[in-house]
């Protein structure tokens, strides 16, 4: 639905993101996550049009952002990090006049209007002025704008921001049920978010997408064999050498004692490598017995901050 | 477009804007019409005009700081630049709107003429003309207060260069008396205009070749001014100037005189600025 290819953008001398490639299936509710200015915002001001890349192309249902602007454009609805609301204008008169710019037309009009407020729920507040209403409701009314024409395509910055938690998971179940019909983009920083409504998460760090993949996939990828708590018998330091010795291992490190007589180590492979086999081998050569051996699982917020951090980001750059 | 004027127009009175417009311009346009025609007995209500044209300086500032610097600050540009309406139709929306005020305005003040024919004898003809020079020359301020609008975010800055750059226009007849005439005098403001155009050409891409070379091409074009056609220089600055005088066209629809060109010209005016507000815009994408 969303095909966006080697997509640069600089401004000035700083380049917000560099050589972007991802694409959004129809149906999907994809996550787009990464701390403060990793370029998810920069990344949706372009898919809408509301910024021009400075290299690459985004392309929405086959069209081009850049050739077709107007017709990418009736197929999206965005709801900025800022929702833009005119203040001095009823919640009615508001999405009254956000139809009329997008083209709804007088006799469907109405009921489109009534729909949408009662989906996001501000059937009680439409006489009033958006001014007026506290920051859960104007963001609810920004939604509520973005659903007008009942475009396939929904993007969505950072929703939930400001929001108590109420509203936050109310937000979250609307967003879920908007996905049965619409392809959804949402960014976000917070991570039990992405994981709660996303099917599919892309990490972006540093204007760079640093992972990009399902939740499940994601995880899988990190964990299992490569990070080792292990409990052995024996004494810390010859243990610890031992395994530093290990081709395969990347760290070892003291976790403390557990179990009296016994220490537990946090083993960790270089990627992808299976490390339980060698472990075990040394050990028992070294003849200290292994009492415990489980990976160590890895949730979204490792992975994200394991993947946010400068190093993570220099080793898959290079 | 359509929708874009409606809400633009009707905000004008929601947030009051459009009435303090309005009254400031109805008291002051009231005060002018009180001293020059009923205190004087005068049935010249042109005078009025004459006069409710340097009230524009003061009040179309009002009328235009909000229109884009507001979006932008609120950031509902972004509303109208990802939906499915054009640019042009978002300024020209915008620009109706505000001239929409203004001409409302402009007919309250038709009751003025009125009140002066139950009393006295007035010419009709002169009065129309000068109607439509003060029209047009108000819509030529509004698009100039529109542009200056589109290039910042805070109203008050847009205020206040809006009537600095209006008093600007207001003042270039007086100053065209004071500017030297002589080719001198010409040639030195066309060295100056070069080097401006070669320091604008640095600055937008940063390029010292190509800047030398604007300059050595502006440079070439001045000698050879000089040599093929020296007449070109002579009240070079006051020919200039005068292409921006706004109200000198006016004093001829102010004598009641409809001519076609000073229309052009203020049309063209208007649509130049309309054109680059657009463009303004346009290139904020591209920042």
């Amino acid at each position: 639905m969303i095909e966006v290819r080697n997509l640069t953008k600089r401004f000035g001398q700083h380049v917000a993101v560099e050589a972007l490639n991802f694409t959004v299936n129809q149906g999907e509710i994809l996550g787009f996550l990464g701390p403060n200015g990793a370029g998810k915002t920069t990344t949706m001001n372009i898919i809408t049009g509301y910024l021009s890349a400075t290299e690459g192309d985004v392309t929405v249902d086959g069209l081009d952002v850049l050739d077709e602007p107007l017709e990418v454009k009736k197929r999206i609805g965005y709801l900025p990090e800022f929702p833009p609301l005119y203040l001095d204008m009823t919640v009615d008169e508001f999405m009254s006049f956000v139809c009329n710019i997008k083209r709804v037309d007088g006799k469907g009009k109405k009921e489109s209007i009534d729909r949408i407020l009662d989906v996001v729920k501000i059937v009680d507040v439409r006489r009033r002025l958006i001014k007026n209403l506290s920051k859960g409701y104007k963001q609810r009314v920004g939604l509520a704008q973005a659903l007008v024409g009942n475009p396939p395509v929904l993007i969505l910055d950072e929703p939930t921001i400001g929001l108590d938690p109420k509203q936050i998971i109310e937000m979250r179940n609307l967003i879920r049920e908007l996905g049965r019909e619409h392809t959804v983009v949402l960014s976000s920083h917070i991570l039990p978010e992405v994981t709660a409504i996303c099917e599919r998460v892309i990490i972006i760090h540093k204007g760079h997408i640093v992972a990009g993949d399902t939740i499940e996939n994601l995880s899988r990828k990190l964990r299992g064999s490569a990070r080792l708590s292990v409990r052995v018998a024996g004494p810390l330091e010859s243990i610890l050498k031992t395994i530093r010795a290990l081709p395969e291992v990347k760290k070892a490190d003291d976790l403390g004692v557990r179990e009296p007589e016994t220490v537990d180590v946090y083993v960790e492979a270089k990627r992808e490598a299976d490390i339980r086999k060698p472990v075990f081998e040394a050990m028992s050569r070294a003849g200290y017995p292994i009492l415990q051996m489980r990976s160590v699982d890895l949730t979204l917020e490792e992975i994200f901050l394991q993947l946010t951090t400068d190093e993570a980001v220099e080793r898959r750059v290079s | 477009m359509q929708a874009v004027f409606t809400r633009e127009f009707k905000s004008y009175f929601q947030n009051t804007t459009g009435f303090i417009f309005m009254g400031f311009f109805l008291l002051l346009s009231g005060i002018f019409f009180t001293l020059i025609n009923l205190l004087n007995r005068s049935p010249q209500y042109n005078a009025v005009l004459g006069n409710i044209t340097f009230i524009f300086l003061l009040v179309v500032p009002i009328l235009t700081m909000r229109l884009l610097s507001e979006e932008k600050r609120q950031k509902t540009d972004t509303l109208l630049l990802t939906n499915p309406v054009s640019i042009t139709g978002v300024v020209l929306g915008k620009y109706f709107a505000a001239l929409a005020v203004f001409l409302l305005t402009m007919l309250i003040t038709v009751v003025y003429p009125i009140m002066l024919s139950s009393v006295g004898i007035i010419t009709v003809s002169e009065i129309i003309g000068g109607y439509i020079g003060v029209i047009l020359l108000g819509a030529s301020f509004i698009a100039v207060g529109l542009f200056v609008s589109s290039l910042t975010d805070n109203q008050v800055i847009a205020a206040v260069v809006t009537f600095a750059v209006l008093l600007f226009l207001w003042f270039l007849d007086p100053v065209q008396q004071i500017v030297p005439a002589e080719q001198v005098a010409g040639i030195v403001f066309l060295a100056i205009v070069a080097v401006g155009i070669a320091l604008f050409v640095y600055f937008t891409i940063r390029n010292i070749p190509i800047a030398a070379a604007t300059l050595l091409v502006g440079a070439g074009i001045i000698v050879l001014l000089y040599f093929v056609k020296d007449e070109f220089y002579d009240g070079l600055i006051i020919k200039f100037l005068q292409w921006f005088s706004l109200v000198t066209r006016y004093e001829e629809f102010n004598r009641g005189l409809v001519s076609i060109s000073p229309i052009v010209y203020y049309l063209s005016f208007s649509a130049t600025f309309i054109f680059l507000t657009i463009r303004v815009i346009e290139k904020r994408r591209w920042r």
